[in-house]
């Protein structure tokens, strides 16, 4: 269960300078739930994600993951809570773009220090899975958009996290690959994961396995 | 159980540092250099300053050379006698001695003249030399081997055979020594029996040499006399002007040596910071992330440390530190060049290690820190 709670959020740019990116938000998010958060850009939905992945904290108002108040953690264990619990894609996927796809997967494992075997394992299981096994060796700056995206989906989910949160997945592909990926997040919902998609892609809208759609306009929800 | 080192880490940081080959490369090669020169310059120096304490040991208490207007005259051999009447003296002894210009080299030796005392040496050194290492180098290299013609003051020659080499304590001085009897000595500087070039004086209690040269000065108003102590002083002299090149050599190091430092602590690239978000994003603490900088900054640091050490060893212990050893030995025109002994100066090697290796540790991971202990919601933008 994922609460936000009276959120706002308030960037201070510079002295002179804020930006009001939430105003009053409340909402509640139920496990194994897929969300889809809608909105123009600059509506605040990216703001929503990185107070849920622990990434940023309110100006005021809690979010609360599993009874546990992620907007009051230091930073340590927010790292630790988003280890355990968050596999995050991103808009621009943020991949690393000198290293291999294996690298760049198994990036969420490292503090852990798993051993050799274990960690082998759970990396074949994600290359197959998301049908990259081929591309294993490879720079990812040698990838194509759909397969960087492929290999960002991939390392969110290699470390088996309760929620995957997705900003703007689909933003760099074409429709044929953007349609793939929507079935790709059929399946993770098969396996009851909780998914939070920003997104103003109307291929996202009014899709079967999609549990709610929340409308999010000026930093306050519709 | 949880494994001491995180190889995943280590892997990464090495990986890290093999995406920015060639700036890593050259910051090794500069740091290896600068580590290179600073231990060179103070491996010599230990080297150098243990050969003048041994030197400056070996000297006399007090030597006593006879004046006029300032200037340097043989002394009377008598005078020995007179100042050994002084009490607190245990001896007083003539020396009869002289630098020697060999034209042919362009090099100075030293000629000591072997006094009566001296039984080891007398029987060898009737007709005949001992000579130091560096005479015999720069004599070989004349193609005298077996003898040596010394040219008098009325220009005849006096052969002297070369019976062989004497082995030293203190190799900067008795390096460009060539040992003879007293009489061919006098033979080649012409002096004639009642007088000596210097006349060295021992002192029972070495509290009272000031005592004792005040009353040798009293007794002969036209001597110089010259106390061990004196003697340390100038040696302490030149050695500390020489020092000061080493210092120059020394700031610059320095010098380079910050300012890659500044380079590095003055911040990241974008591209370093978005990396440092990301890898909080996944999961990473501050800890892990500035553990693998730890990695990157001890990998290079410590690979260059030890490669500058084991290049200033080479250097100054097997190949004697060519250029900078002239640099402080600056009369190497006038002397024969000597041997740097070997010291394990363990304290060059620490204060070494601290001046490059937490230095550039700290440098690596001070704008990493700074950069991971803000929030990272940067990397959603
Ligand atoms: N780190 C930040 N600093 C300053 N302003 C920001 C920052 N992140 C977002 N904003 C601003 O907050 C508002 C909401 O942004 P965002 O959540 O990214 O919207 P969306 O994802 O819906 O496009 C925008 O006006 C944006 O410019
Ligand atoms: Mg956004």
């Amino acid at each position: 269960m994922i609460e936000l709670k009276d959120i706002n959020k308030i960037y201070q740019v510079n002295k002179y300078n804020k930006v009001v990116a939430l105003k009053g938000i409340n909402l509640s998010i139920k496990e194994g739930s897929v969300v889809v958060l809608k909105g123009a850009s600059g509506s605040g939905k990216s703001t929503i994600l990185s107070l849920i992945a622990a990434l940023g904290k309110p100006t005021s108002g809690e979010v609360v993951v599993d009874s546990v108040h992620i907007s009051k953690l230091t930073d340590n264990f927010a790292s630790a809570f988003r280890s355990k619990n968050i596999g995050i894609v991103f808009q621009k996927y943020n991949l690393i773009s000198s290293l291999s796809v294996k690298e760049n997967i198994i990036l969420p494992l490292i503090p852990s220090n798993p051993d050799a075997l274990e960690l082998e394992k759970k990396l074949q299981k994600v290359l197959e899975m998301f049908e990259i096994v081929d591309k294993k060796e490879i720079l990812v700056k040698n990838l194509s958009g759909g397969q960087q995206q492929r290999v960002a989906i991939a390392r969110a989910y290699i470390d088996n996290p309760k929620i995957i949160i997705a900003d703007e997945p689909t933003a760099n592909l074409d429709e044929k690959l953007s349609l793939r990926f929507i079935e790709i997040l059929r399946g993770l919902k098969q396996e009851n994961k909780t998914i939070i998609v920003a997104t103003h892609d109307p291929l996202f809208f009014g899709l079967d396995f999609v549990d709610e759609e929340i409308e999010i306009k000026d930093g306050h929800l519709v | 159980m949880k494994k001491m080192i995180n190889f995943y880490l280590l892997e990464y940081a090495i990986g890290s540092l093999v995406r920015q080959k060639s700036k890593n490369i050259f910051i090794t090669i500069i740091l290896s250099l600068l580590t290179f020169l600073l231990t060179a310059v103070f491996f010599i120096t230990s080297s150098i300053r243990y050969e003048l304490n041994q030197t400056v040991d070996a000297l006399p208490e007090i030597i006593v050379a006879q004046t006029k207007g300032g200037k340097h005259y043989d002394i009377d051999v008598s005078k020995a006698d007179s100042i050994l009447s002084i009490t607190g003296i245990n001896s007083a002894i003539p020396r009869v001695w002289g630098y020697y210009y060999f034209k042919n080299a362009g090099v100075n030796f030293s000629l000591v003249g072997v006094g009566e005392f001296e039984d080891d040496y007398k029987e060898i050194l009737e007709n005949g030399l001992l000579i130091g290492r560096g005479v015999r180098d720069v004599l070989k290299k004349s193609y005298f081997k077996e003898y040596f013609n010394f040219i008098l003051s009325d220009g005849s020659l006096l052969k002297l055979d070369i019976k062989g080499e004497f082995d030293a304590d203190t190799e900067l001085e008795s390096n460009d020594m060539i040992l003879m009897s007293k009489d061919n000595l006098r033979k080649i500087f012409d002096i004639d029996e009642t007088k000596a070039t210097d006349i060295v004086v021992s002192v029972a209690n070495p509290d009272e040499v000031q005592t004792v040269a005040s009353k040798i000065q009293l007794l002969f108003p036209n001597t110089r006399i010259i106390t061990k102590n004196d003697l340390k002083i100038s040696y302490q002299n030149i050695f500390d002007y020489k020092g000061g090149v080493f210092l120059a050599l020394f700031i610059i190091s320095l010098f380079t040596f910050f300012i890659i430092i500044y380079d590095k602590a003055s911040g990241l690239t974008s591209e370093q910071t978005r990396e440092i978000g990301i890898l909080k994003a996944v999961g990473f603490t501050i800890e892990d992330i500035l553990k693998e900088k730890f990695y990157e900054g001890i990998i290079i640091s410590l690979f260059a440390y030890i490669i500058g050490v084991i290049l200033a060893f080479t250097f100054v212990y097997i190949f004697n530190a060519p250029l900078l050893q002239n640099i402080f030995t600056g009369y190497s025109e006038l002397k024969t060049s000597f041997t740097l002994p070997f010291i394990l100066d363990i304290q060059t090697l620490v204060i070494v290690f601290f001046l490059s290796v937490p230095i550039y540790i700290s440098a690596t991971i001070i704008p990493s820190w700074r950069v991971a202990t803000m929030d990272a919601e940067e990397v959603m933008r």
